[in-house]
């Protein structure tokens, strides 16, 4: 069954497991594996995550909509902050602008995770980022 | 977070989700753990963690550069399977070897 949902939460630390935890028990109906289901909420709060910690130096928010079409997800996690400078570059792996306490791993872990990531920003205005997943296919 | 120091060795046990929310309030006490002298390594142990992403990436390599600089070693214990894939995403045991 095709189905959607759309939320808006403030850019907490405490809301990124109620982010991942609803993006899991939205899939549920498609059947995932326990990997799957983990590899979902951790690409889940990675893009959670930068919406937290780099989006706004004050408060904010964010934005999560899902869709499902046939055993498809689609998620698009964005805010309406500051925006990356340069995106390919954040891109890279062991990338951080967040200095000694970042990984910079956040978007690998994306791309690994999920079949595909995209990402859209532009500087003040905030950053976009939509990936996909399919589920029970081996 | 519970921890203890078996002879020169510090063991830290983290427990559940270790996200943004979890490591900003254990990061400080941490790091004042493994500034302590003497200590010859630290353990991390996972044995009751439900879930780890990029943020808990971030807590281990900034221990290590800290331990690096002292020459302690830092060692990942009890990784289960879900925080096992992360870590390899990110290459951490080439540091920090699982025990």
């Amino acid at each position: 069954m095709d189905n959607y949902f759309k939320m808006q939460i403030p850019a907490k630390s405490e809301n990124e497991a109620f982010a991942r935890n609803t993006l899991a028990a939205f899939v549920l109906p498609l059947s995932p594996t326990v990997e799957e289901l983990n590899d979902l909420k951790t690409a889940v709060s990675e893009a959670v995550t930068n919406c937290v910690v780099h989006a706004y130096d004050g408060d904010g928010s964010v934005a999560i909509v899902a869709e499902i079409h046939d055993n498809m997800l689609f998620v698009t996690i964005s805010d309406n902050g500051k925006g990356i400078e340069d995106v390919d570059k954040a891109r890279e792996p062991m990338y951080t602008s967040g200095g000694d306490e970042r990984s910079g791993m956040g978007f690998t872990i994306m791309e690994t995770f999920m079949d595909s990531v995209e990402i859209t920003s532009s500087l003040g205005q905030g950053t976009s980022v939509t990936m996909t997943k399919s589920f029970g296919v081996c | 977070m519970k921890y203890k120091y078996e002879f020169d060795q510090l063991i830290i046990e983290l427990y559940g989700d270790v996200d943004e929310h979890y490591v900003k309030k254990i990061r400080d006490d941490i790091d004042f753990l493994i500034s302590r002298q003497g200590i010859s390594s630290v353990v991390f142990d996972f044995k009751n963690v439900s879930f780890v992403d990029s943020t808990g990436l971030g807590l281990i390599f900034g221990r290590y550069k800290k331990l690096l600089a002292r020459k302690v070693e830092l060692l990942l214990r009890n990784v289960p399977s879900h925080v096992d894939r992360v870590f390899r995403t990110s290459g951490v045991y080439s540091v920090c070897p699982k025990i």
